[in-house]
């Protein structure tokens, strides 16, 4: 994959043992842990339609702006950082009741696809961390190059 | 099939992982120590064995009547310059917020 101004778009699935209403207040709740903002520097977040966010951690700033906020089931916003060449990728998170369980799907999408946005320490410290989920107990599904690269639209 | 696609499709099974992480960790070994932790068949064993080693992922050498298997990491360089940030931020945020709501759950059985 080269940077030729097509746009990739990464899936992500967790099945977590919470109801939807718990895990969608808890995703826009910077106090927990793992969420967008927590563990910031600063930031900034208004999480209504319209309503735009900031966070700053280790000398990258990301802005964005929510497209959608519907509870529990679903949010929508755009994302703009140094990563996306200053263009606006969307991401979405959706969340479904199945049992007494909630399956968390957050897709990140309209990324340009380029060089800067891969390093060698990123993918090792992946690599250890499917090795650490051999061995947990995460929902986290077993690594599959097709799904995590899918083709990009319009090639 | 290209190199990238064998070291793929060589580290997309658990038990060759757990053989590489052996391998990595405590170095080289013998045919039979790394058979010996896995319930299951030598044949079996072996043909994993032969996609780790078509990945360049191992590699063997004759040290007098013993033949002895190492890790190579150099394959594994490669794919990781192909892992996206975005891969790598996201499932490390939702193994997190997993993780919260998992103990959280926990705690409250407990109660």
């Amino acid at each position: 994959m080269k940077a030729n101004g097509n746009t990739i778009e990464f899936k992500f699935e967790r099945t977590i043992p919470a109801s939807p209403e718990e895990l969608f207040d808890g995703w826009l709740d910077p106090k927990i842990p793992g969420t967008t903002w927590n563990a910031a520097e600063k930031f900034v977040l208004d999480p209504k339609v319209d309503g735009l966010f900031f966070w700053h951690l280790r000398g990258t700033s990301h802005y964005g702006r929510f497209t959608e906020v519907q509870r529990p089931g679903r949010i929508q916003h755009t994302w703009v950082s140094p990563n996306t060449l200053g263009k606006e990728s969307t991401v979405t998170v959706t969340f479904t009741k199945q049992g007494d369980k909630t399956l968390m799907t957050l897709v990140h999408s309209g990324l340009p696809d380029h060089e800067l946005a891969r390093s060698h320490e990123n993918g090792w410290n992946y690599f250890l961390g499917i090795y650490q989920e051999q061995f947990g107990n995460g929902s986290r599904k077993d690594y599959r190059w097709e799904e995590a690269h899918p083709p990009a639209k319009g090639r | 099939m290209d190199s990238l696609a064998d070291v793929l499709t060589a580290v997309s099974h658990p038990s060759r992982r757990a053989i590489i992480r052996r391998l990595a960790e405590s170095g080289p070994a013998r045919f039979t120590d790394i058979a010996e932790p896995f319930d299951l068949a030598l044949n079996a064993i072996t043909k994993h064995l032969k996609l780790l080693e078509r990945a360049g992922l191992i590699s063997r050498e004759r040290r007098g009547r013993e033949v002895l298997i190492s890790f190579r990491g150099e394959p594994l360089r490669e794919v990781a310059q192909w892992v996206h940030e975005y891969e790598t931020f996201w499932n490390e945020r939702l193994d997190t917020f997993e993780k919260y709501f998992k103990d959280k759950r926990r705690k409250e059985r407990k109660r």
